[in-house]
């Protein structure tokens, strides 16, 4: 049976409000996808029935917050197939969980030493190593990716025995690309050097084994995949996560405290300083429990559709100058010549439609592709090919209204 | 001297009742601006803060203040021109008294007022009303 999105929008209700008067056409999901009334019930249910400090206290409501709280690590490891709920370490987003590894790793680099990222990294992916790299005298390499996700050059002798770290994303933010994942990750083992994967775009998109990906740090944020915002995740292996020095220290994440020495809490306390965004896991949980309960490659194939159809709408078009590949999965980044995105991306808002325009967070990526920046339209399981027309009509009209000179 | 078309300025956006006529009004204002030279566009006349570029020239004389701007985006330069026409012919001293968010904000341009990384208008009227 054919993916119906319309079945899912009653579980969206901030869909179904205008937007100065147009139907609301919410196109920026890359940047955070809106929330289902199972995530909404669940942070409520929370506060009316159980909230308490947890892992403190033993009382009737610190027991059910501290039961549900690490329910929800359970539910984390199941959904990223992760051996050991011990293994997920909860963070405000992946650029904490990002940074929680560049700090935590710092004592294994020396100087001359390899970071190794690509060409498609948001900022959050890359700053953190670049600042690393000073903080330590390593060494920050990119390896140069086309935006269809091949090799730009002789790629092999980017991994070399002095690469440390290698950090990736799954998915370009920007652009859409799929990056050969399993290929980079397979030559930075071969390497010895710690891997990382940013999968903040992929996974309210592909279902995700980190077992399978064999990577040895996996990232991502609640908020792009319909949980809430201000809570990530940080998975490790076993290994790796105790090779991280805590890059906070506090309350929760110790044994034993004298004013002499501390005695560290084990996995995961030990990288969970203070009390936690108790919400925000509750709310994440519940937003894995939503995607779990769908048919995910029905989701993929649709999102994947509706990508498709705007892609091959505004190719034939003309004039539009593409920087998705067409087999991007999740959205299409595009520029128009002479036409300012700021102005494109006022008169998409004027008819409710809502994208986002300018450089992503992703400067040197924009740079490469030699554009200030671009306009980015962006799936979720509950857009409809309505709204992907929409979308290609409302530009077709700004392009017309604009490049007038 | 020059009341007329600043009025008629106020008035075509002031008639908006929609986003999207304020858009199509700003379109049709933004080929009004006098455009500024390549050598005026220059880093030391960018206003900072701005996604779209804009520039800035003031000058000081005989007790006038008088404002040229250009921007790369055609809809900041609509409002440009908007923002040029409230200003037109009166002195740094008049300019300073004036409430430019809220005369701004009565020609249907508050969504261009936020402090949105996306448009930089606040910074370009701090400039306007400093010495």
């Amino acid at each position: 049976m054919a993916f119906d999105p319309s079945l899912l929008r009653p579980l969206f209700p901030i869909l179904s409000q205008p937007a100065y008067e147009h139907p609301l056409t919410y196109l920026d999901n890359a940047a955070t996808t809106q929330k289902p009334l199972a995530v909404l019930d669940a942070i409520q249910n929370y506060y009316r029935t159980g909230n308490a400090n947890v892992h403190r206290g033993a009382h009737f409501l610190s027991d059910r917050a501290t039961n549900q709280f690490e329910h929800a690590r359970h539910t984390l490891a199941h959904f990223l197939q992760a051996p050991e709920q011990s293994h997920i370490i909860w963070t405000k987003g992946a650029t904490e969980a990002i940074n929680m590894v560049a700090y935590g790793l710092e004592h294994v680099l020396a100087k001359g030493d390899e970071i190794l990222i690509t060409s498609l990294e948001h900022h959050a992916n890359l700053v953190p190593w670049q600042q690393l790299a000073f903080r330590t005298g390593a060494r920050l390499r990119v390896l140069p990716l086309t935006s269809s996700g091949e090799w730009e050059a002789e790629f092999a002798h980017y991994f070399s025995d002095r690469t440390r770290i290698f950090a990736a994303t799954q998915i370009s933010n920007a652009i859409g690309t799929t990056t050969p994942m399993q290929t980079m990750l397979d030559l930075a083992k071969q390497q010895g050097a710690f891997t990382l994967v940013d999968g903040a775009q992929a996974v309210a998109h592909y279902p995700v084994n980190v077992s399978e990906l064999d990577c040895d740090f996996y990232v991502f944020s609640g908020h792009k995949m319909y949980g809430p915002t201000g809570i990530g995740v940080l998975y490790g292996k076993q290994h790796a996560l105790e090779v991280l020095i805590p890059y906070q220290t506090g309350g929760e994440m110790v044994r034993h405290v004298s004013h002499q020495a501390t005695e560290f809490n084990v996995l995961p306390y030990r990288l969970e300083a203070g009390t936690p965004n108790i919400e925000g896991v509750i709310g994440l949980a519940a937003a894995c429990d939503f995607l779990s309960a769908q048919d995910r490659s029905a989701l993929l194939a649709w999102e994947q559709s509706l990508a498709h159809h705007v892609y091959t709408r505004l190719h034939k078009e003309g004039g539009i100058e593409l920087h998705s590949p067409e087999n991007s999965t999740t959205l299409v980044s595009l520029s128009v010549p002479n036409v300012h995105l700021l102005d494109l991306n006022a008169y998409l808002d004027s008819q409710g439609v809502a994208v986002r325009a300018g450089s992503h967070c992703a400067h040197p990526l924009m740079a490469q592709l030699g554009v200030s920046g671009t306009l980015r339209a962006s799936f979720a399981c509950y857009n409809t090919l309505k709204e992907a027309d929409r979308f290609c009509d409302v530009l077709i009209d700004a392009i017309d209204l604009l490049n007038d000179e | 001297m020059t009341n007329a078309p600043s009025l008629d300025i106020e008035h075509q956006l002031q008639a908006c009742r929609s986003k999207e006529e304020t858009f199509k009004t700003l379109v049709v204002l933004s080929k009004t601006l006098p455009r500024l030279s390549d050598d005026e566009k220059i880093e030391d006349n960018k206003v900072k803060g701005c996604e779209s570029a804009v520039w800035l020239i003031i000058e000081d004389i005989n007790d006038v203040r008088h404002i040229r701007a250009d921007s790369d985006a055609k809809l900041m330069r609509g409002v440009l021109v908007a923002l040029l026409s409230l200003v037109a012919d009166k002195s740094f001293a008049d300019i300073q008294q004036m409430d430019l968010k809220r005369e701004l904000a009565e020609l249907n341009l508050s969504s261009y007022l936020t402090s949105s990384r996306t448009n930089g208008v606040l910074a370009i009227l701090a400039q306007i009303q400093r010495p």
